[in-house]
């Protein structure tokens, strides 16, 4: 079944892993997208494939994109008209950042007492959410989703 | 849009022109006139053909050949009975794209959503395997380093095979590789869910949405997001594979927040 395994493969593979991990620095991901429900995919692809090339277990891959999902989609919620969603992961030997900002008409934050919200919590490590006036022309909030999944739970206590 | 002209050769051939009277004849009846059930199985026979010749096109993706036939046959009938002979437009022109909105319906409902090779699917069978040997002996989900030095493959194989998961959109194969599982008791972790509610906006709007749910993605919701539990630790309380109930969660979040946008505005 798997005989179509071929060792220059893997060996590339290997040499790019090395090179990709780095000795302790970030690597960065910027993905801009249009603020649509159609377009969680992609982020949720990255968020995935970020995970599985760092990898973290098939639990927190999972949660990660799961949770990726869920704070884009509530910022597509909140977004202005045509106004994208700006992504931003930051990839760390132990963790995985991601910060998702969209231009809002008003400047309501997402509400922490969700169900959505609570959903966010349960699958990262970390999770916060803020606004800020945006520039004046076009004007409107920034409203911000931050999260941190981590390697490993810690164990709470 | 394309104009029903009815000359798209593709789609109309000459063998088929002699029914078209009899779709006058049907709907001239009434639905329960003895003569419209006789005449409507004579129409499905006898188109047929175009069932069977829409299956096979498909027939190269994976799934079961007979499945796909009876699959166009159940797009026919519908075809058959939805068909308005008065509205200009000749019958295959209406039952071509008709079946074939049903057999892209069972791809994506319950198979490969992307052509993915065989290989490809081996490979995520053989990871799904894995998966469940290496949680038990680790206590917790397995990384893709270690799936790779289980199997005995690359990390890139590794790789290319969960992101065939995401290709495979449903959970029938899952649901096909584990015995019936609706005998598993789930009810018990369904209680916890009222106090823990207590704090949760739209909390009334929530609830009906949860009782809604089938049961087995309810509980793994509940299990998940009230209970702690992990993935991993739900997949074997509920006697399913890791990815399985990662699908289930992610179907079902986002059914619930369409339905939640839509309830509260």
């Amino acid at each position: 079944m798997s005989s179509a395994h071929h060792v220059e493969g893997a060996d590339e593979a290997e040499s790019r892993r090395e090179a990709h991990r780095g000795p302790d620095r970030a690597s960065r991901v910027d993905l801009r997208i249009e603020a649509r429900p159609g377009q969680l995919s992609v982020v949720r692809a990255v968020a995935a494939d970020l995970a599985m090339h760092q990898d973290f277990d098939l639990d927190a891959i999972s949660d990660l994109r799961l949770a990726v999902d869920e704070a884009c989609a509530e910022l597509i919620g909140l977004a202005t008209g045509d106004s994208g969603l700006h992504c931003r992961f930051e990839v760390r030997p132990q963790e995985i950042r991601m910060a998702a900002e969209v231009l809002s008409a008003d400047s309501r934050a997402p509400r922490q007492d969700s169900f959505g919200w609570r959903v966010l919590a349960a699958l990262v490590d970390h999770v916060r959410a803020t606004t800020a006036p945006a520039a004046a022309d076009p004007g409107g909030h920034l409203v911000r989703i931050e999260l941190v999944k981590r390697r490993t739970r810690e164990v709470d206590g | 849009m394309r104009p029903p002209t009815g000359r798209d050769t593709n789609s109309r051939s000459p063998d088929y022109d002699h029914l078209a009277p009899l779709f006058h004849e049907m709907a001239a009846l009434t639905d329960t006139d003895p003569r419209r059930a006789v005449l409507r199985e004579k129409l499905v026979t006898e188109h047929l053909p175009v069932a069977q010749h829409i299956a096979r096109r498909f027939s190269n993706r994976g799934e079961p050949h007979e499945d796909l036939v009876q699959v166009a046959t159940l797009g026919l009938i519908n075809a058959v009975d939805r068909f308005q002979p008065d509205r200009g437009v000749d019958f295959l022109s209406f039952a071509v794209p008709t079946i074939m909105g049903e057999v892209r319906r069972h791809f994506r409902d319950t198979g490969w959503a992307v052509r993915v090779p065989r290989r490809l699917k081996e490979l995520h069978l053989s990871i799904n395997a894995a998966i469940g040997e290496l949680s038990q002996r680790l206590g917790r989900a397995p990384t893709p380093s270690e799936l790779a030095g289980h199997l005995g493959i690359s990390q890139e194989e590794v790789f290319e095979g969960l992101e065939a998961t995401n290709a495979y959109r449903s959970a029938s194969l899952d649901d096909m590789l584990v015995a019936d599982d609706d005998s598993v008791s789930l009810g018990d972790a369904i209680g916890e869910v009222d106090t823990e509610l207590a704090q949760v906006e739209y909390r009334e709007t929530l609830k009906p949405l949860l009782a809604r749910l089938p049961e087995r993605e309810r509980t793994v919701l509940v299990l998940r997001f009230f209970g702690n539990m992990t993935q991993t630790q739900i997949a074997e309380r509920i006697g399913v594979s890791q990815m399985h109930v990662s699908r289930l969660l992610a179907r079902t979040l986002a059914q619930l927040r369409e339905e939640l946008r839509d309830a509260t505005g």
